[in-house]
């Protein structure tokens, strides 16, 4: 007996060496580049709070060393964790922002720290778990080389400084990935935590649902009946997550679409003909504010790199789910804040480790990305993210 | 068997959504702060206040003097440009044209009437948008409420007022107010908006 444990440990103690040996450079890795793009953050915002330009948020700039990254829509994370939801209707209200941050926000305030310091803490420290749960998707998708790029880029990708901010980017990011890396290894259930606690944080969580799909069809006859159902209701979870943030509303406030209502008041009415409006108002919103030419310039920029992804071979339906948060919003008839939507398309950051094979390429894209980093967080005081 | 094995599925899918959608709404319910009565007081109050763009008062001061007041909230034309504002008319003859941010000019009256506050009598006479504006901003911040039976009280640039409120739509039907120079009360109606109203308060229709 004892000769027969001896002999079984062996080869386990050998693969959890191996296991062990090979994930430290992956730490060190993505932790490297989580440490080198955070830092970038931190450390211009400190400037922007001594010396940087007040503009718009002023008082929140000025109200801690790290306020920059706790302006613009931070307050109202802030705001619904410490008040809870209600609805103005014509004016801009928070039922628009979804639950599950300012839930996070509420606990760690029980915790007694304040809002500001636990929505940086699990927006940073919450970036890092996205960036080890992308890598570890991509690795199991497309292989070791396109992970590492995929997660260094995405570490210090122009639009990302949002991932340090007081908003949920980070978090949702980390969902989308742990969800289909949950569904890649048949765990269902995890999948379905997962993604409904996505589609919890942010509407796009919900686009996820589409390579749950296919990844369940495609292990269908691999599965029982029982997990077969698991995996359809981690197809719908993130339909069912948005339908109780309705639920609750409807209960709390007395409108179940008081979310959908909300978002009208910040300009944002879904219709058919809503891309066409925003082509359409782009000369006059130009005229109005100049920075609208960002967010054009980064719905390019998405729409590029997912083509890269389509010739590098990654799977439809995540080239599908990413154009969907990419162009969706264009539905409503604006462009604004598409540079930080686009940050939870995965397929867009493949599509940058594809054309990042090329040596010179990946020179570029990490020259460029870091000071244009920095760039973003000294411009923040003057347009919202 | 097969057929057995679909239901199965279907059944498990089905407890999956299921308990999602229960743990989301419990989870919310149990985290989140539900808005205060007071709250959904003062953003009723705002909604009625929006809808009614015109509103007929009559005003009861503490010296005795009672006027008959007309309010409505307008686009109004200045300089060539549309913009804004309210209207105020009482029936001492005072008007009163305020389009922010810069206009405020009153004309007629006694000079009692003068020599108030516009913002008092604006609040008085119901303008709509003066008082829904502050409602929302309170309701928003979720500070500076207080409801009592059929009434809400709250601040406004130095004035306290309470507005009585219908007891089953929440309609606002009246103002008390209090500054350190006047106490007045007010019973307020909604009214529909009509052009030859509109012509008669010295709106130009368009």
């Amino acid at each position: 007996m004892a000769t027969l444990e001896h002999a079984g440990s062996v080869p386990l103690d050998l693969r959890r060496a191996d296991e062990s040996a090979r994930r430290l450079p992956v730490l060190a890795w993505v932790g490297g580049w989580w440490v080198a793009g955070r830092a970038i953050i931190i450390a211009t915002a400190v400037v922007v709070h001594r010396v940087g330009p007040a503009g718009w948020i002023r008082l929140v700039s000025h109200a801690h060393a790290l306020g920059p990254l706790g302006a613009w829509d931070a307050r109202w994370y802030r705001m619904v964790a410490s008040n809870g939801y209600v609805l103005i209707p014509g004016r801009q209200s928070d039922p628009a922002f979804f639950p599950l941050y300012p839930i996070m926000l509420r606990g760690g305030h029980a915790l007694g720290f304040g809002y500001t310091t636990t929505g940086l803490v699990l927006s940073n420290v919450g970036f890092l778990g996205a960036l080890l749960a992308f890598y570890a998707l991509t690795r199991a998708l497309f292989g070791e080389s396109m992970a590492r790029r995929a997660s260094a880029y995405l570490a210090v990708f122009p639009f990302g400084y949002a991932f340090s901010m007081v908003y949920p980017e980070s978090i949702v990011l980390g969902l989308i990935a742990l969800a289909a890396l949950a569904a890649l290894r048949r765990r269902w259930g995890w999948a379905a935590v997962c993604a409904a606690s996505a589609a919890l944080a942010r509407p796009e969580g919900l686009f996820v649902a589409l390579p749950l799909a296919v990844l369940a069809w495609d292990q269908r006859h691999l599965l029982s009946p029982r997990a077969r159902g698991v995996a359809l209701g981690a197809v719908i979870a993130p339909i069912a997550a948005i339908g109780s943030f309705s639920l609750y509303l409807g209960s709390a406030i007395g409108d179940p679409m008081a979310w959908s209502q909300a978002e009208r008041a910040w300009g944002r009415a879904f219709s058919p003909l809503g891309f066409v409006h925003a082509i359409d108002g782009f000369g006059s919103a130009f005229a109005r504010d100049a920075w609208v030419t960002r967010d054009v310039v980064a719905v390019v920029l998405y729409l590029v790199l997912i083509a890269a992804a389509a010739r590098a071979g990654v799977s439809w339906p995540w080239l599908l789910s990413s154009l969907a948060i990419v162009v969706l919003p264009l539905f409503s008839g604006s462009f604004d804040s598409i540079g930080r939507f686009g940050l939870l398309a995965p397929a867009a950051f493949w599509g940058l480790a594809a054309l990042g094979r090329d040596p010179r390429v990946h020179r570029l894209i990490i020259g460029v990305s870091l000071p244009l980093l920095a760039a973003a967080i000294v411009m923040l005081p003057l347009q919202f993210p | 068997m097969r057929n057995r094995g679909s239901w199965v599925t279907l059944g498990t899918a089905a407890a999956v959504v299921a308990a999602v959608l229960g743990l989301g709404f419990i989870v919310q319910r149990t985290t989140l702060r539900a808005p205060s009565q007071a709250t959904l007081a003062a953003i009723r109050s705002a909604t009625w206040l929006e809808r009614y763009r015109l509103v007929d008062s009559t005003i009861t001061l503490d010296d005795g003097r009672v006027l008959r007041g007309r309010c409505l909230q307008d686009w109004v034309v200045q300089g060539g440009r549309r913009r804004r504002g309210a209207v105020l008319r009482l029936d001492d003859g005072y008007t009163l044209l305020a389009v922010p941010p810069h206009t405020l000019s009153a004309t007629g009256g006694t000079a009692a009437t003068q020599a108030m506050s516009p913002l008092v009598l604006m609040e008085l006479a119901g303008c709509p948008r003066v008082l829904a504006r502050r409602l929302q901003t309170l309701a928003q911040e979720r500070r500076g409420l207080t409801l009592g039976r059929d009434t809400l009280a709250f601040s406004l640039k130095g004035t306290s007022l309470t507005l009585r409120l219908a007891p089953h739509t929440g309609a606002p039907v009246g103002v008390a107010l209090v500054s350190p120079t006047v106490r007045g009360a007010s019973r307020i109606r909604f009214t529909p908006v009509t052009t030859q109203l509109r012509q008669l308060l010295g709106v130009s229709s368009r």
